[in-house]
């Protein structure tokens, strides 16, 4: 007999260990609370991927193609676990969704409930959402997708970009001491398609330090030579509204040790990943433990790091910590690993 | 009223600027001394105008950086990240501790001439080791980032060239900078520098212990005048004289001089 597993989230991690166990044979439930497969690449669009600025589409397309043309997977939309518990070895729940509720015995689990973008709104100093041309990462992501580059406030090509870094990352006073890892390369990136698009338009980026780890440098150092994007030393303090129609970075410039009040056209804030509500959720519906950040908590983090604190329910994706799409899915497929190894065993 | 204006005037009144701890934060033409000033009978004798300058830069200015970034020794600002490998490498900044390319380089990219004019004192004070540019991790090429700077400098700052180090440039520099290049065949950079020292007048300077006289010492006994001279030296100098001789031969350039 078939095993049976659930996978709760239907973003690249979920997506592609659905796809996996599938394969292998396995029934397959995948539950996604949105109303479409595809997390937040599909949720907030976006446009191109680093390190090689593919569409995000042959990405996100494939893995979404590749679970909906399955038979194997049983496939939930709008839907949410109503309510989990263990049953021995294997667990009970009870999913609902837009065609009713429907209780299902599963051998293992794998939770990839993501990660929510950090809403800057939530930081006063950087003005988000009082001026137009103050915008994050995720909305320009999402303009760029829609083929606009131009300052919210007035359509006009911007004459200079501001990029700020770490918004809503290592910073004690929002509460996330941690590192998103990703925004680094994800700046550097828009850097590059803002002066693609707009060549005239000089692109600052105001860093503490510039995270693009691995072959990710690869497009640091793209932006600065091919580019000429300028890199400027400094955490942007406030963001004030400036003379014609403009926004003034308020910031130290920590290499010659002088303030600096810049006036630009446009404010990108580069706003890190969060737990988000649906991890805390998570952890209290299935009984696993939640970390000191908001993620949900690896096992061992260096030698089972898909495993929850609770056997049989398995971890992968951006649910455990900031990470890259191409982590996620990596991660997608060793937590089917588990969860198949798991359900073999006890089945 | 004269006779306690006299007496006013044998105070003595401190050097221009004297006193004053944050002078980067003061504008040093700005201020004004008067020894003798009584305005409506009182007498207001002293320094003026001392008022601290702004101190937030309001702009970045980029066309300074593209200036730079069209000339063939600045052709790489681009690529400086600002790790300061060229200041930590560099043979003059243990000598001169305000000469700092890596901030140079900073300020050409973000164009802050203001700050780059309160430098135009030691901003040529490389000697051309190539220590920098051989270390840099981006291949930056400082050592010739500071040649553009030197460059720009001049371009922006003439005034203050000639006012502040008495050298024309233009003529004396050319003239020992032709004598190197036609009598040995390569540029001396360390010899360039003493020249224009020289030229300049501050052979106290030259002389003095604690200056450049100290420095050759420092630099001979922990072995990094050895390296100057060792770094990037092709074989046979001799021969560039030949080459640079046939060329202006060629040219017809050096001929004139023969006759």
């Amino acid at each position: 007999m078939a095993e049976n597993i659930l996978v709760i989230g239907g973003g690249p991690a979920g997506l592609h260990a659905a796809i996996e166990l599938a394969e292998l044979g396995v029934n397959v439930s995948l539950v996604e609370r949105d109303t479409f497969f595809g997390g937040n690449p599909k949720k907030f669009k976006y446009k191109y991927l680093f390190p090689d600025l593919q569409p995000a589409e042959n990405v996100i397309g494939e893995l979404i193609k590749g679970a909906e043309s399955n038979n194997n997977i049983k496939k939930y939309l709008s839907a949410n676990i109503e309510s989990f518990k263990e049953d021995g070895k294997k667990f009970s729940a009870v999913i609902k969704s837009s065609t009713g509720s429907e209780t299902k015995t599963f051998d293992s689990v794998i939770v990839a409930t993501g990660f929510e973008h950090f809403d800057p709104a939530k930081d006063s100093k950087y003005s988000y959402q009082l001026f137009d041309d103050v915008i994050d990462i995720k909305d320009l992501e999402r303009m760029m997708g829609e083929g606009n580059f131009t300052r919210p406030s007035n359509g006009k090509p911007p004459k200079n970009v501001a990029i700020i870094l770490c918004v809503g990352s290592r910073d004690r006073h929002v509460g996330n001491q941690y590192c998103s890892r990703v925004c680094c390369t994800v700046s550097v990136k828009q850097a590059i398609e803002l002066k693609e698009h707009f060549p005239e338009t000089e692109v600052y980026i105001f860093y503490m330090d510039i995270r693009t780890y691995g072959f990710y440098e690869d497009l640091y150092w793209k932006a600065m030579e091919e580019h000429d994007v300028q890199i400027v030393k400094g955490r942007v303090a406030e963001i004030t509204s400036g003379p014609d129609n403009t926004v003034i970075c308020k910031g130290e410039d920590t290499l010659l040790r002088g303030p600096f009040e810049i006036p630009f056209d446009m404010v990108v804030l580069a706003s890190g990943m969060e737990g988000g509500p649906q991890s805390p959720e998570m952890a209290d519906k299935l009984g696993i433990e939640l970390d000191e950040h908001g993620f949900l908590k690896q096992a061992n983090v260096t030698l089972s790091p898909f495993k929850s604190n609770k056997d049989g329910i398995f971890l992968a994706g951006a649910c455990t910590g900031p990470k890259a799409i191409a982590d996620a899915i990596v991660e997608g497929g060793a937590a089917a690993m588990d969860a198949y190894i798991y359900a073999k065993k006890n089945s | 009223m004269a006779k306690e204006h006299n007496k006013n005037s044998e105070r003595p009144v401190a050097e221009k600027g004297e006193h004053i701890i944050a002078r980067h934060l003061i504008d040093d033409d700005a201020i004004k001394e008067e020894k003798n000033l009584v305005i409506d009978g009182v007498d207001v004798s002293g320094r003026w105008n001392t008022f601290i300058e702004t101190r937030v830069d309001s702009e970045f200015d980029r066309s300074f950086f593209d200036e730079i970034q069209k000339t063939v020794v600045g052709s790489r600002i681009n690529r400086c990240w600002q790790c300061g490998m060229c200041t930590a490498s560099c043979t003059v900044t243990p000598l001169y501790r305000r000469f700092n390319p890596r901030a140079f380089i900073y300020m050409m990219q973000l164009g802050n001439l203001k700050l780059l004019k309160k430098y135009t004192d030691v901003a040529w004070r490389c000697v051309g080791c190539y220590k920098c540019s051989q270390r840099c991790p981006k291949q930056v090429n400082p050592a010739e980032m500071m040649e553009a700077l030197a460059l720009l400098i001049k371009k922006y700052f003439p005034e203050e060239i000639k006012s502040k180090h008495q050298l024309t440039i233009d003529e004396e520099v050319k003239v020992i900078y032709e004598g190197m290049i036609l009598g040995h065949g390569r540029l001396d950079l360390a010899n360039l520098h003493t020249s224009a020292m020289r030229k300049m007048g501050k052979t106290t300077e030259l002389m003095s212990d604690k200056d450049e006289r100290g420095a050759i010492f420092k630099m001979m006994k922990d072995g990094r005048a050895l390296s100057v001279l060792r770094l990037g030296k092709p074989h046979k100098w001799h021969k560039s004289k030949d080459a640079i001789d046939n060329y202006l031969r060629h040219t017809g350039t050096l001929e004139q001089e023969n006759n």
